[in-house]
């Protein structure tokens, strides 16, 4: 007799389940000066609403897809939409570090959990009321700073000269590449700014020439990251050169060629997924990632960006199953609040760029060594140069 | 400041000039003849090499079917003139065919992306201005504003958010005073020469002078034989084909990508008013002086490089503006 | 008309009310727009100074205040009063510096200070936080209750809106205002009717700031993050194409310019559902595509548009008091000229020429063409600087004075090709020429203060126009006069000046023989009223007949002096009109 309720229960559970829906709401940078960060961003989201990736059971997902064109007022826009016309249960997004801290207070006012997309610390750090709700999967510029300085104290480095944009991406690095450089004893001779529609950065590379640096750091994304290194390259510079984990795009490597020949770079795990160790936890959903997207956009085709959204969506998927047992989606409020908890609690979830493992004090849960390695650009090619296990 | 470094600076910065002198000089001949601040030309100099990046890769880019597009709109716009629909329409299959050559002969993609890109900026002035005659000069600016979104835009969709590099047509290396510099600026720099000397001397021709009465006084023009219609079209294809040689040229040396466009057309655009946007050597000068300032600050600090330029501008501007102080009309 | 606006507020204040959230929210964003959009409009649609810089003030404000409250904890209402003293403050310096460019190098200094202020704004790290941007400012309190919702938001946003576009209204319904309006295009005109041209520009400019001060300042309250890249030269670039939309001429206009915008963005989001499926992005092609369409169907903006097709309602006729009138001068002659020379590099136009003009009479300066008279005009009209000799006006000392200040004494001036002001009122044109016997200070002007004065310089106007027999017209548009009319309008806007002595430039040049008849006739008139008249023209039938004296010029000297009939025998002056007028 009992057993029957139960039964009933259950069935009846399943069918408001069935019925009940999920909101994802998503807004990107797919236009605008970040438009080649929040592309693949944006073509991972259509092959993850497809369900290439797999989608939580017993609930239908559906998503709603905005651009921002790289303008923090229209993310908040966006923000504000996806909340109050979509009433969407959790948002991913903000390709840009100030298009998501601009998002921050959105979310949280109402109270919506948020995986951002973009560096900055700062998004998630300190986890305060408002941060409360918010998360986000890709490496901070500060984890990325210590794998470019160890990388060079273990070279010999001791001048280094800092190039990059004058956008938030360049900042970003400026600020924590400086920071680590002088914990680590290395000495930061030059820190130049350029713009990424510059037709020119002679004068800044010739400053930086002047100094005489070991080796230089470009701080920019995608292709405008080449001018600075073949000015660097032309003008006779022989030190070693790095980049950021921003250009890692195919893109990058054409309109590079010669020029970006040997150039390092610290990079999450999926650049160099093939190369990997098989013990490296993120090689093999790195490697399904990639032939999936290669399959639907082409060889060569990925790039880093696109697998924080992967991540995302790896973290969200399993935070939606289990949030789905404590509240319904009908209930915005409380399965709202139940996804933003059951985010906190992931662990040990295995992303292509590393393994999260959040909490309370933790919205980003990457730990260092499975995060970050050290590429170098060979023959045309990404090549592992190093880990840090 | 040892004299090296001065001498690359230096170099850098007539370089860029050349390339914002190229822009300015084509801003100025729109202007004089149309009053349009053609903010679209930015996106058109880049649609250039953009272009024949597509040709180098074995595609055949969207820009062809743009062109073609466009003059058959104009076509059909002027179908109850004469032959001229006829022509247009043969211009345009012309458009398609010259792409088709393109993918084929790579080798010739440099000159067939400039024929390319060449009909857009009458056909836009046909399309999107002459139905505006009397339009203000802050009316003019707003479409163009338009334009520049929707040029933009299509730049975006038809080419990506990446740069593209070109080979150079001047691959080497010029010693000047025991500087290196590049062939390929060189080529720039007697490119922007040659043009304001070209420019220059065109407008002292009697065609030229009709044009540009054309735009001070209707009556003159069409005493001389030019309708306003005419005037505007000839000064849009003048510039576009300055705007698609300068983006030609430059490429090989800054890459291109289609969001590049606005900067150097804003560039343009202030060298061009430094020369009073009317004068074509001294919007050459005002180029070289962007180019140099630009060049000079972004080794002193280069986080303040544009704000620096853009101040040290206000002086010169007002300098400018000076020998016009008295009380009289303005416009 | 006044109830038509009581309702749309009501209708307003409840939109909040009937609208779902998100769109409580884009109101909002529209009421930021339109305060940066009111601020053009009284910049670029009536004073006709375009500017690509407003964006850099609303961030000068924002700033000013995100940093007072992260740094210091200031409350934003304190924020926002040194946010729009540093803002001000900035556009007094900027607009000393600019307002005075001419032609293009005005727009251009606009975007030279806008990307300037831009970058400092994102390379000065330390203080603004960078590109990155500094979060976490605190919501704006209202009785202790922070308006974070959109809702109570969209009350400020809506209420400092409103407040804006009212003192516009007024400003540009006052003396300041119509002076600010004969700005545009005609910087001569409204000197020569006692305004300091760089004077009124330098205060448009600052309270067209001050709109843009008021903007941001809501804005980095509403987002509660600032980073430089809503203050971009991309963003005034936007703000400009919204007032134009909407129509930069009118209030009305931007306000549906910035509406219409701010919403367009959105529903292209919505009706473009290109989302998923394709990787380019169209909605800025569609953007771009409906501007073009709007403004090649509506050139003027979209409300002139609108407007023509609505109904539009008689306002009262002007009456009551008029303004007291000048006190007459005793100095006879009224005017007198000695050793006038100006030379234009190296050519003498006029040289050491002498005369007076008595009070009361009716002087004729003749000459055939190429004589001087017109550079003899503005040099008494204070348009040019004489190279040497004096000027005595009154009793006073006038020569290389700005016409703004010898029209304060009673100088008047007309021009031969009507300097009117055709988007104005014909009773308004009328009114400028009263700006010099007014004194409301602008300030009164935007707070109302100035309507008693108002009244009487209506009225006088008023009477001016039925002197002139254009009553009939008096609210019509200006452009909309023949050109018989216009010459009657100049005499009518003189004539609310009150003058002493009036200059007429060619005033029967074009006019048909009916309307010569009607002029001398007009003119005869002022004579009567007590009005010395200098009249220059090369019209010899016109002046014959009217004038009392006559002084001739020839090759910039004086040829001969004295009654017409006097001078119709003199033989030198029969052998140069021979020449000159066969």
């Amino acid at each position: 007799m009992r057993k029957r309720w139960i039964g009933l229960a259950v069935l009846l559970l399943g069918a408001a389940l069935a019925q009940a829906e999920v909101r994802i709401g998503v807004t990107l940078s797919a236009t605008g000066p970040a438009a080649s960060l929040g592309i693949p961003e944006k073509n991972t989201l259509l092959l993850i609403e497809q369900g290439t990736f797999g989608l939580p059971k017993g609930v239908k997902v559906r998503f709603f897809v905005l651009d921002d064109g790289t303008d923090p007022t229209a993310a908040v826009k966006n923000t504000k939409k996806l909340i109050q016309e979509n009433r969407v249960h959790l948002i991913i997004g903000g390709t840009t570090s100030p298009n998501s801290l601009a998002m921050i207070d959105a979310v949280a006012e109402a109270k919506v959990p948020f995986i951002s997309l973009a560096a900055a610390k700062a998004i998630i750090y300190p986890v305060d009321a408002k941060r409360y709700w918010v998360f986000k999967t890709p490496q901070t510029d500060e984890l990325m700073s210590k794998a470019v300085v160890e990388d060079m104290v273990a070279r010999g480095i001791k001048t280094v000269a800092y190039l990059g944009f004058n956008t938030a991406y360049g900042e970003g690095w400026a600020k924590e590449f400086a920071k680590a450089a002088k914990a680590a004893g290395l000495q930061l001779v030059a820190s130049e700014r350029y713009s990424p529609k510059d037709t020119s950065v002679t004068g800044q590379v010739l400053k930086i020439l002047s100094k005489r640096p070991d080796a230089v750091l470009i701080g920019a994304a995608g292709t405008p990251a080449v001018l600075p290194q073949r000015t660097l390259v032309e003008k006779g510079y022989r030190g070693q050169i790095y980049q950021t984990h921003g250009v890692a795009n195919p893109a990058f490597l054409k309109v590079g060629g010669r020029f970006v020949e040997n150039t390092l770079l610290p990079a999450g795990p999926i650049l160099v997924a093939a190369q990997l160790p098989n013990t490296f936890p993120s090689k093999r959903p790195a490697l399904t990632y990639i032939a999936a997207y290669e399959a639907k956009y082409g060889v060569g085709s990925y790039s880093t960006f696109g697998g924080h959204a992967y991540d995302a969506w790896q973290i969200a998927k399993g935070a939606i199953e289990r949030a789905l047992k404590k509240a319904r989606p009908d209930d915005l409020a409380a399965f709202r609040k139940a996804l933003r908890d059951e985010i906190e609690a992931t662990r040990g979830v295995v992303g292509v760029h590393g393994v999260f493992t959040m909490g309370p004090t933790d919205h980003l849960g990457l730990k260092f060594n499975e995060a970050a390695v050290m590429v170098r650009v060979k023959n045309g090619n990404w090549v592992l140069e190093r880990t840090f296990r | 400041m040892d004299p090296t470094i001065f001498g690359f600076l230096l170099s850098d910065g007539l370089i860029s000039g050349a390339l914002y002198a190229l822009v300015a000089l084509s801003l100025v001949l729109v202007f004089a003849v149309t009053r349009v601040i053609l903010i679209p030309m930015g996106e058109w100099v880049m649609y250039a090499p953009l272009t024949q990046a597509g040709f180098l890769e074995g595609r055949l880019p969207a820009t062809v079917g743009l062109s073609a597009l466009l003059l058959l709109v104009w076509a059909v716009l002027d179908r109850r003139r004469g032959r001229a629909p006829w022509l247009l329409a043969g211009w345009a299959v012309g458009v398609g065919l010259l792409g088709m050559a393109g993918v084929r002969w790579p080798s010739l993609a440099g000159p067939i992306a400039f024929l390319v890109v060449l009909p857009l900026g009458p056909a836009s002035f046909r399309l999107f201005f002459e139905p505006l005659p009397q339009g203000s000069v802050l009316l003019y600016l707003i479409l163009a504003v338009g334009l520049h979104f929707v040029y933009k835009g299509l730049g975006l969709a038809f080419f990506g958010p990446d740069q593209f590099r070109l080979p150079a047509l001047w691959p080497g290396e010029l010693g000047v005073l025991g500087l290196p510099v590049p062939g390929q600026g060189v080529l720039l720099v007697a490119a922007a020469l040659l043009a304001m000397a070209g420019l220059f001397l065109f407008f002292t021709t009697l065609y030229g002078k009709a044009l540009r009465a054309a735009a001070v006084n209707r009556l003159g023009a069409r005493i001389s034989g030019i309708s306003v219609r005419e005037a505007g079209r000839v000064a849009f294809l003048l510039a576009t084909a300055v705007g698609a040689a300068a983006g030609l040229l430059a490429a090989p040396l800054t890459n291109a990508s289609y969001d590049m466009g606005f900067l150097l057309g804003l560039k343009g655009f202030v060298a061009a008013i430094l020369g009073g946007l009317v004068s074509y050597p001294l919007a050459v000068v005002g180029g070289g002086l962007v180019g140099l300032l630009e060049a000079f600050s972004s080794f002193y600090a280069s986080a303040y490089k544009e704000a620096i330029v853009f101040t040290l501008l206000l002086p010169v501007l007002a300098w400018r503006s000076l020998s016009a102080l008295t009380l009289e009309e303005e416009e | 008309m006044r109830r038509a606006g009581l309702l749309g507020l009501v209708l307003l204040a409840a939109l909040p009310w009937l609208v779902p959230p998100f769109y409580q929210t884009l109101l909002v964003f529209t009421a930021i727009a339109a305060l940066v959009a009111a601020g053009l409009y009284l910049l670029t649609g009536l004073a006709g100074l375009t500017s690509f810089g407003q964006a850099a003030f609303m961030g000068v404000a924002g700033y000013t205040s995100a940093l007072l409250a992260l740094r210091y904890g200031v409350d934003p209402w304190l924020g926002l009063l040194a946010g729009l003293a540093v803002t001000g403050l900035f556009a007094l310096v900027l607009g000393l510096l600019t307002v005075r460019l001419k032609g293009h190098y005005l727009p251009l200094a606009t975007i030279a200070w806008q990307v300037a202020l831009f970058i400092v704004m994102g390379s000065w790290v330390g203080l603004t936080g960078g590109r990155t941007g500094l979060a976490d400012l605190p919501p704006v309190r209202v009785l202790g209750r922070a308006l974070t919702d959109p809702r109570s938001y969209f009350y400020l946003a809506w209420g400092l809106a409103l407040l804006y576009a009212g003192l516009l209204h007024r400003l540009v319904h006052s003396r300041h205002g119509r002076m600010i309006r004969a700005l545009r295009g005609d910087a001569v005109a409204a000197a020569s009717f006692g305004a300091r041209p760089p004077d009124l520009k330098l205060w448009t400019f600052v309270l067209a700031a001050l709109g843009a001060g008021a903007a941001g300042w809501l804005y980095v309250h509403f987002i509660r993050f600032v980073n430089p890249s809503p203050f971009s030269l991309e963003a005034s670039i936007f703000y400009l194409i919204m007032a134009v939309v909407g129509g930069v001429q009118s209030l009305p206009g931007v306000f549906l310019g910035a509406a219409l915008l701010t919403g367009l963005e959105q529903w292209l989001k919505d009706l473009l559902p290109l989302v998923f499926g394709k990787t380019g992005n169209y909605e800025i092609i569609a953007y771009g595509l409906i501007l073009v369409g709007i403004l090649l169907l509506a050139p003027k903006g979209l409300w002139p548009w609108i407007e023509a097709r609505l109904p539009r309602a008689r306002p009262p006729r002007p009456e009551g008091p008029g303004l007291s009138p000048r006190a007459a001068s005793l100095a006879d002659p009224l005017l007198e000229v000695r050793g006038l020379t100006k030379s234009f590099g190296g050519l003498l136009a006029v040289n050491r020429l002498s005369f007076e003009v008595r009070r009361g009479e009716i002087l004729g300066l003749i000459g055939p063409n190429g004589a001087g008279k017109s550079t003899t005009f503005n040099l008494l009209a204070g348009v040019l600087r004489p190279d040497a000799g004096s000027v005595r006006f009154a009793g006073r000392e006038i020569a290389g004075r700005y016409p703004f200040e010898t029209v304060r004494l009673g100088l008047v001036r007309t021009f031969q090709h009507p300097h009117l002001f055709p988007e104005m009122t014909v009773l308004e044109n009328a009114m400028l020429g009263t700006f010099p016997r007014t004194r409301a200070p602008l300030l009164a002007s935007l707070f109302w203060l100035d309507r008693a004065e108002e009244r009487r310089a209506a009225a006088e106007a008023y009477r001016a126009l039925e002197a002139v027999g254009l009553a009939e017209l008096a609210f019509e548009k200006a452009g909309r006069l023949a050109l018989g009319q216009q010459r009657q309008l100049e005499l009518a806007r003189a004539l609310a000046a009150d003058p002493l002595l009036l200059l007429l430039d060619e005033p029967a040049a074009g006019l048909r023989a009916g309307e010569k008849r009607a002029l001398a006739e007009l003119i005869q008139g002022l004579r009567e009223r007590g009005i010395t008249v200098l009249l220059v023209d090369h019209d010899m039938e016109l002046v014959m007949h009217l004038v009392d004296r006559v002084v001739v010029m020839h090759y910039g000297e004086k040829l001969a002096e004295g009654s017409p009939a006097e001078v119709q025998r003199n033989p030198a002056v029969v052998e140069a009109y021979l020449g000159g007028v066969a």
